[in-house]
């Protein structure tokens, strides 16, 4: 029997299924757009991205979005920026090959760092992009300016930590092992004997005549052997000066060590830094690490998704039930960006302190997937009567090099609190500034802030304690009514140098030093009684032991030479006696 | 309810009017279903291939819910192999290249490493269970298909709504 290849009465239901396939498209590509935006958006920016309504026009190439909200991948109640309009003209084309380019934008209605009601952040601080950042910032981090009540408290001291018992213990066990050699090398010597033969010598000449020519042989020979004897005696007391020497150094070597173990044990006092740029630092670290970190965050992502060259890149697939594995883009040269934004044309709400907000243009353009097809970077400008911004994201050649400043003038400025200090800064209308330039691995940056009417308050929302160093700093800033700071970041990527300066810092250094100077001596002086009851009882030991050994070996060499001296006097004495005999005359 | 419904697929399939080779050749186009994942283009040209050949739509379904889990299963596999088609072999990147710059084709999502590699294995695997499936169905129907036919279980299956769906678009002889 044949069996047909075809089920012929299929066609009509398979049609009836794409027209129906087709019209739930129609109905439900808004919504899927939508979420598919919202998704996409959301993974990018590492915060929540909400749409309230976006309508795909497709047969004239038109996107509109309402109501788009970004949410602060930083702040957990503050949107990065909502946008009351957007409308997106598509080049159609590039969709059939799934790609996006979109030949101009116009943004209505931005405003930046609106409230919101839920925390925006996606994923951990750990995770991602935000997680990198994050961990990048730690190492910049600088210690809150603290000054605890009472007595400096310090951290428990390690003996192990010290290197002075370990000299100590290494300089004993050389004392002893010299000991042992030089004992053997005069044991070796055998001058008792020596002397010993010189003496019966001399007792056997007392009796002898001057012609028993023998008898004078043997007393010249037993003189060669004293004199060898003392040449002997004399190295070994030269190695053993030398020595001792050492051995003397190794004890003086000791102090050294102790004044290191000193140092290690002040390290683990909780003392503040009392110098000002120490002060300029903790005061306002905090602060400038997050203006650098987010900037950082922004050229981090751009060079994420915007990275240069033409290889291919493998970024996370689709969210899904089954896993998403990693889609891979394979650009091409002469062909379309996998995402392309050519122009965008933004109208910016902004409002200076006191004012209602005004409406700036703002533009970007050449936001792209592919840098090195689309050619050209990446630029954002925005100018207003009190705002400037400029950036650039060249990602076209191999080396990547992203600029960014900006400037807000005689606009409110963000109060700010004082790390781990109930001190709040309230800057008024002020200027503040940041520039950041990350070429390759090198990064440049600078972010300053200046008012001339700041206001401090005493911050009484509990997250900071008060403190005895609160309340200093307190008397010492409240009464300053301008603020300038500035902070600069510098070096490789990998190991930034942050230096940071204001006007405070030298009035609060001076203070501090005067109040907490008398405390921070006390808490040197227990540290160092702390090191010496660890250190002392093994270090006296091995001083005595070198001081002995130095002695000993000195009187018993000393004693060793004079009898050899002796001999050799009493020897030399009789024989001269033999030879003034006249006549006879020594060979 | 689902495991009702692969029962019901089951004994619809082995016991419908279509051969070995219509039901075997379903199963094995429902196994690219179930093994991919779904909501991809190529899948909307096998289901129009299963419903367009003479092949068992009931096969292809019981294929489609027989490798589901499978797939699920598998997926570390799949990206393995789809990563290392298309990232670690230097020879297939001027393919790729070209495909993903071509019109409809990255529609696909074949630049998806789970999409490819689950595609590559179904489709490396559809011959060896199309063969399997079909001796299998051949062992079936001579030796318990007419037991079972008799069971009280099969006559419910048969008799409930969904058979005469089914029934639509059983296979031609």
């Amino acid at each position: 029997m044949r069996v047909a290849v075809f089920r012929w009465k299929a066609i009509g239901p398979l049609s009836l299924l794409g027209a129906a396939v087709l019209g739930l498209w129609l109905v439900f590509a808004d919504p899927i757009a939508k979420r598919s935006a919202e998704s996409v958006g959301t993974t990018l920016v590492g915060a929540e991205v909400a749409i309230e309504r976006l309508h795909l026009d497709l047969a004239h190439g038109r996107v509109e979005i309402h109501g788009l909200t970004v949410a602060s991948p930083f702040e957990a109640l503050q949107n990065l920026f909502h946008a009351d309009a957007l409308v997106a003209d598509l080049d159609p084309l590039p969709l059939l090959e799934k790609k996006v380019v979109i030949d101009r934008l116009t943004a209505t209605g931005l405003k930046f760092g609106t409230p919101r009601l839920t925390d925006g952040r996606t994923g951990g601080r750990s995770d991602g992009v935000i997680g990198q950042v994050t961990r990048w910032g730690e190492q910049l981090r600088v210690p809150a300016l603290a000054l605890p009540p009472g007595k400096i408290s310090a951290a428990r001291l390690d003996p192990a930590q010290l290197t002075t018992p370990r000299a100590a213990a290494a300089l004993g066990a050389r004392a002893d092992s010299a000991r042992q050699a030089w004992d053997a090398q005069l044991k070796g010597l055998d001058v008792a004997a020596t002397v010993d033969s010189a003496r019966q010598m001399v007792e056997r000449l007392r009796g002898a005549k001057a012609t028993d020519v023998k008898l004078l042989g043997d007393a010249r020979r037993t003189l060669g052997q004293l004199k060898q004897a003392q040449d002997r005696v004399a190295a070994l007391e030269r190695s053993a000066t030398s020595g001792i020497a050492a051995l003397q150094a190794g004890a003086a070597g000791l102090t050294a060590a102790k004044q290191r173990d000193y140092a290690t044990a002040r390290g683990l006092l909780k003392l503040p830094g009392f110098e000002a740029p120490d002060i300029g630092a903790a005061l306002f670290g905090s602060a400038a690490v997050d203006r650098f970190q987010r900037a950082l965050y922004w050229v981090e992502l751009g060079r994420r998704y915007m990275p240069p060259g033409l290889l291919p890149r493998a970024t996370p697939g689709p969210k899904r039930a089954r896993r998403a594995g990693a889609t891979v883009r394979f650009p091409r040269e002469h062909e379309e960006p996998a995402f392309l934004l050519k122009t965008a044309e933004l109208s910016v709400q902004l409002g200076a302190a006191g004012t209602a907000p005004r409406t700036y243009a703002a533009s970007v353009s050449g936001v792209t997937s592919d840098p090195a097809l689309y050619g050209r970077p990446a630029t954002a400008s925005a100018t207003a009567p009190s705002f400037r911004l400029g950036a650039l994201l060249d990602h076209v050649q191999p080396t990547p090099r992203d600029t960014a400043t900006a400037s807000l003038a005689g606009v409110a400025l963000p109060p700010l609190s004082l790390p781990s200090l109930p001190i709040r800064l309230e800057p008024g209308a002020g200027t503040v500034a940041l520039s950041f330039a990350v070429h390759g691995d090198e990064v440049r940056a600078r972010w300053t802030m200046q008012s001339d009417r700041v206001r401090w308050t005493r911050d009484s929302s509990g997250a900071a304690t008060p403190s005895p160093i609160g309340d200093l700093i307190w008397h010492v800033v409240s009464g300053i009514p301008t603020l300038a700071v500035s902070a600069s970041l510098s070096g490789s990527l990998a190991r930034p140098q942050l230096a940071i300066s204001s006007n405070l810092d030298r009035a609060v250094a001076e203070r501090l030093r005067a109040v907490a100077g008398a405390e921070v001596a006390a808490a040197e002086r227990r540290v160092h009684a702390q090191v010496d009851s660890l250190v002392d009882g093994q270090v006296a030991p091995v001083l005595a032991k070198v001081t002995a050994l130095g002695g000993d070996v000195a009187r018993r060499l000393g004693g060793e030479r004079a009898q050899l001296d002796d001999a050799r006097k009493a020897l030399e004495q009789r024989l001269r006696e033999l030879t003034r005999l006249p006549g006879v005359r020594l060979p | 309810m689902l495991v009702l419904k692969l029962i019901q697929s089951l004994f619809k399939a082995l016991h419908s009017e279509g051969t070995p080779g219509q039901l075997a050749a379903g199963l094995a186009l429902g196994s690219i279903l179930g093994l991919t994942p779904l909501f991809n283009l190529h899948n909307a040209v096998v289901f129009a291939l299963i419903m367009l050949l003479n092949v068992s739509f009931a096969g292809a379904m019981l294929g489609w819910a027989l490798f589901v889990p499978v797939g699920f299963l598998l997926d570390p596999a799949f990206d393995w192999v789809g990563r290392t088609l298309l990232l670690e072999t230097p020879v297939l990147r001027p393919l790729w290249t070209a495909l993903y710059n071509a019109p409809v084709v990255p529609l696909t999502n074949f630049n998806n490493t789970i999409v490819l590699g689950s595609l590559v294995f179904a489709l490396v695997a559809w011959l060896p269970l199309y063969l399997a499936s079909r001796w299998g169905v051949v062992r079936y129907r001579v030796t318990v298909a007419e037991r079972v036919k008799r069971s009280a279980l099969y006559r419910s299956v048969v008799a409930s709504k969904l058979y005469n769906l089914y029934r639509l678009f059983r296979p031609e002889a």
